[in-house]
């Protein structure tokens, strides 16, 4: 796994979460930020935020650690 | 729109829009014509041609000449035709002897004061001079030559693409009326009365050292050789002439290419094109001599390493090596360890191609554009909320707009002829508001002052528009009806609570955006009180780790108060290159196969599958960001780059050339060896837009067709050269040409179904979407309703950007473009363009250069946390303080080195208009600029090196 892809997924992650976490529901924002890392990440970023959630996880904002925990 | 007019003829005075039809009789035939139209063109549309010198038709009457003189039945006199209108049963008389001894004596006398050179003149064989004198019979000038005249008038030179010579001037006024009337300019004036009247740039300076901005429109209206292209001096008049689209941004100005053989001798632009209507920039109507620039790279060239010379080989050698080293890759590193890049440069057809070989070749998803780098956001914003990734309006839709809003948009630099459509529009008198952190030129021009300038500060775009948002919202100036028609309810209901927020209002956020809060009131009510408001919008929008919320944001506004499906309204983003909307709809993002149709579609996957005869990954591919990630951690190391050049054109370049230099095979396609293939392994020569066929896809969605006006140099189109590796790649591909290629995205995407060629011949343009529903295209978009049924509001949090300015780096960089140069200057560098700008130079606001104790032109170190960089310093009172301003369009310059690789949260769109910096007064080139030079030193002998053996071989 590599350092540059993955500090760049957390970064990114992050960012989508920040921009979706105004409907004060954390469950239905969660699900957008989880669609929307399915519909436009690459199969192995997804694969590696994945990872990352399953060995650590610490650098993720809570949304988005339920979003990458909702992926396939 | 469908044309009824020949646009190779000229009517002599502009077509009237009148719905009311009047008729009246010319020499005896029965014409019927709109209301308001002059007698000349009425006579024109019936094929009467009435001599005329001062009248064009891109040009209100004027009346000076006086040759156009006919006689009204019941008038006195002989009134020109240009100023009279045609009235209902009018008979008017365009030849008898008296007209014709009326014309004669005014030719004699325009005759007796110019020179008789006629063979020798450049203008010989097109000079309406000439061809008056010829209809109206002029035998002799019985008032000699030897009075007082104007023949010995100075030349001037000065411009590198036209020359001025006075002695051929008849004081028609056609060259400053274009100036002012088609250009905007009022660069031209005539100086003097009576016999001293000359035509004068500015206050009696050279073209050069006036406001001229070299667009060609006085060129293009002088009736003789009195302004007068180079080229036709140097090589003589054209002999045949191919109508093309210009390469160069996304207005899509068509031109005919005028040609003597296969060389260009200049290019006009197209009265017919449906973009420009025959106006032009100084970039499209000059600037295409790099097309046969010595730098052109004509010969596939391999190589095993970058630290190796180029070795020239055959297209079979060149594409069977690339083929081999790409397969071996994925044999070696997996399937998704190689990808590509396709250009915004580049036609429909081979983006197209592009896209289809990475996807049915390479066998995945890992396909992008250098719309990555722009305009991604305007597709997620807009298909987000109004459910089609594309602006909504024609370009002329603007001359119904009453208010305008640009936001991040600089149309006379980086669109200039939608720039010159759009001040005609502000010179009639409607308003125009401008948000930008730089005092841009339609902030205040000749007869155009903006209402309000905006200065917001950079990264402060969402804030912003939430504030317009909440104004009108709070206000009550919303429109309730369209709202409750078009729009989704609950999504209404939801935003509506989120906007009238108080955190969003103008005195809350004014501390954020710098924007005085009364100021953007006023602003907001004046768009919202519009009875049409048209919002214009740039890369100042998209280039923000917001860019998408920010499109989404005035989407909203938009909805909000109903400027959406007619004219003179709509969201219209302006696109930097000629063909980003085309490079978007063809497929070209990772996660959207062409028409913007999901790869997780199972259903729209099959039919591309059962198309293209493979299986399709269902899953999206990685952007460009995202593949130079990649390739530093060792997962992707192939790459296919089409005509763009990444490792100029996107931000941190250190971090983009240290992903390059990773890739263990780069396979460069390009006219020229650009930044990106000093990185490269391969070489496959490209072709210019004037060497192939295709379509480009403006910011209208105006497909126009690329018609092909000499050889390719190199012996291959683009996409014959797509298509050959294809092959190599164990992929063939059957196209005998790029009409059927169009033809299969016709059949695969839903918004083309009706393109073909044939079309596109007959109708001259069409805009998508283009099928049953819309048979001849689609001019303005949502008139009725929405793609996704009814407008959905986004809700547009504003999330500052990391980007922020501190004690180390104080000062906020903005990236952008000026009128001579085109992205990274490939091109325009290859031309006389670089007299208006050869270095790239850092604007600052005088306070922020005197606390630096820097003056102009001294040299300044801008640096970063991404790198640093060397330039000169220009003191500009355009910027703020606080605020700083470079271009990027010369590699030397490194400003891509300062930018960072922040991005849109939405499409990693980078953030090229937020960079903390801090300048210094310096006194040598930076790190960066050293390396560079000696790494660009040993490419450029790499690529010497093979071009002296083919010299030595004698080819």
């Amino acid at each position: 796994m590599g350092q540059h892809q993955l500090n760049s997924l957390i970064k990114m992650a992050n960012q989508i979460a920040a921009n979706n976490t105004h409907i004060g529901d954390e469950t239905a924002e969660a699900e957008m930020v989880a669609n929307h890392l399915s519909k436009f990440w690459a199969r192995s970023m997804k694969a590696q935020i994945r990872d990352y959630l399953e060995s650590d996880g610490s650098e993720l904002l809570p949304i988005a650690r339920k979003a990458v925990a909702q992926l396939n | 729109m469908l044309q009824y007019f020949d646009p190779d003829k000229d009517y002599g005075t502009p077509a009237s829009v009148s719905e009311n039809l009047i008729t009246l009789e010319i020499d005896g035939v029965s014409i019927t014509v709109p209301e308001g139209t002059s007698v000349l063109r009425a006579a024109a549309e019936a094929d009467i041609n009435i001599p005329k010198l001062c009248a064009s038709d891109n040009l209100e009457a004027f009346g000076s000449c006086r040759i156009c003189a006919v006689e009204i039945e019941g008038r006195r006199g002989t009134p020109a035709s240009c100023t009279t209108p045609a009235e209902a049963g009018m008979k008017v008389t365009t030849q008898n002897q008296r007209l014709g001894k009326l014309r004669r004596n005014i030719m004699e006398l325009y005759i007796s004061d110019h020179p008789l050179d006629c063979l020798t003149c450049p203008a010989n064989g097109n000079c309406e001079l000439q061809d008056v004198a010829g209809e109206v019979g002029l035998r002799e000038v019985r008032y000699g030559f030897s009075g007082e005249n104007h023949l010995q008038a100075e030349k001037d030179h000065s411009n590198p693409y036209f020359s001025f010579d006075p002695s051929k001037c008849i004081v028609c006024s056609r060259c400053v009326r274009a100036c002012s009337e088609v250009q905007g300019t009022f660069a031209l004036t005539i100086d003097g009365r009576g016999f001293d009247s000359k035509v004068s740039p500015g206050q009696n300076q050279a073209f050069l050292d006036s406001e001229c901005v070299s667009c060609g429109a006085c060129v293009q209206a002088c009736p003789t050789s009195t302004l007068m292209e180079k080229s036709v001096i140097d090589a003589g008049q054209p002999e045949h002439s191919i109508v093309t689209t210009c390469a160069y941004c996304g207005v899509g100005c068509q031109f005919k290419a005028e040609m003597k053989g296969s060389e260009v001798i200049r290019m006009v632009p197209y009265k017919g094109g449906q973009a420009n209507h025959g106006h032009s920039c100084v970039k499209g109507r000059f600037a295409f001599g790099y097309a046969t620039h010595e730098d052109r790279i004509t010969q596939p060239m391999i190589r095993d390493s970058i630290d190796q010379p180029w070795q020239e080989v055959s297209w079979d050698e060149a594409l069977n090596f690339a083929a081999t080293r790409l397969r071996g890759i994925q044999d070696k590193y997996g399937r998704e360890s190689i990808g590509g890049i396709t250009s915004s440069r580049c036609t429909n057809e081979e983006t197209y191609l592009v896209q289809k070989l990475i996807r049915a070749a390479f066998g995945n998803n890992n396909t992008d554009t250098c719309a990555r780098v722009c305009h991604s956001p305007t597709g997620y914003g807009l298909k987000t909320t109004l459910g089609e990734s594309a602006g909504t309006q024609t370009f002329d839709s603007v001359m119904y707009a009453d208010t305008v809003l640009v936001i991040g948009a600089n149309p006379t630099d980086a669109h200039p002829v939608f720039g010159s459509l759009l001040k005609k529009r502000l010179r009639q008198g409607a308003k125009l508001i401008v948000a930008d952190p730089r005092r841009i030129d339609l902030v205040k021009s000749p007869h155009v002052q903006t209402q309000h300038h905006l200065t917001l500060r950079p990264g402060s775009n969402v804030a912003f528009i939430n504030a317009m948002a909440h104004v009108i919202m709070s206000e009550g100036l919303e429109d309730k009806a369209f709202i409750a028609e078009r729009c989704e309810t609950e999504a209404f209901n939801a935003w509506r609570h989120f906007i009238s927020e108080e955190r969003h209002s103008p005195e809350n956020t004014e501390a954020i955006t710098g924007i005085p809060a009364a100021e953007l009131r006023s602003a907001a009510r004046i768009y919202a009180n519009a009875k049409n408001a048209a919002i214009y919008y740039g890369l100042g929008v998209t280039e923000h780790s917001q860019g998408s919320s920010m499109v989404m944001g005035i989407a909203n506004l938009a909805l909000a108060t109903g400027n959406i499906g007619r004219e003179g309204v709509g969201v219209n983003p302006l696109r930097g290159q000629n063909n980003v909307q085309g490079s978007c709809d063809m497929g070209s993002f990772p996660h959207e196969l062409p028409g913007y149709q999901h790869v997780a579609d199972d259903v729209v996957r099959a039919r591309f599958e059962s198309a293209w005869g493979v299986k399709l990954d269902n899953e999206p591919g990685l952007r460009i960001p995202n593949m130079f990630d990649a390739a530093l951690d060792g997962t992707y190391k192939g790459m296919y780059c089409q005509g763009e050049d990444i490792a100029q054109s996107d931000p941190n370049t250190n971090h983009v050339q240290a992903a390059l230099r990773s890739l263990e095979c780069l396979v460069v396609q390009d006219i020229f060896l650009n930044e990106t293939a000093k990185f490269a392994h391969v070489f496959l020569p490209g072709s210019s837009f004037l060497e192939k066929d295709g379509t480009f896809t403006n910011a209208e969605r105006r497909i126009n067709r690329v018609r092909k006006v000499m050889p390719p140099l190199a012996g291959m189109q683009d996409w014959e050269v797509t298509q050959a590796l294809s092959k190599a790649l164990g992929y063939p591909m059957d196209y005998s040409h790029p009409s059927e290629i169009m033809d299969e995205i016709a059949q695969l995407t839903p918004t083309f179904t009706n393109v073909s060629y044939k079309r596109l011949d007959g109708l001259g343009s069409i805009q998508w979407p283009c099928n049953d529903a819309a048979p001849d295209g689609t001019p303005i978009m949502h008139l009725k309703s929405f793609p996704i049924g009814k407008g959905h509001f986004a809700i547009t949090e504003y999330v500052a950007t990391e980007e922020r300015s501190t004690r180390k780096y104080p000062l906020l960089l903005t990236t952008g473009r000026i009128l001579s140069q085109y992205n990274v200057g490939a091109q325009t560098r290859r031309t006389d363009n670089q007299i208006w700008h050869d270095e790239d130079v850092l604007e600052l606001h005088p306070q922020d250069a005197e606390d630096r104790g820097l003056k102009d032109g001294d040299w300044v170190g801008v640096t970063s946390r991404a790198g640093e960089t060397v330039m000169r310093a220009r003191i500009s009172d355009r910027m703020q303080p606080g605020v700083v301003y470079t271009t990027f369009h010369h590699p030397d310059s490194g400003a891509n080195v300062v930018t960072t690789d922040n991005s849109d949260w939405a499409t990693n769109c980078p953030e090229y208009k937020v960079t903390a910096v801090q300048a210094v007064k310096v006194t040598e080139p930076s790190d960066w600029q050293q390396r560079y030079r000696e790494f660009n030193q040993t490419q450029l002998g790499y690529l010497n090196k093979a071009r002296s053996k083919e010299t030595a071989a004698g080819k």
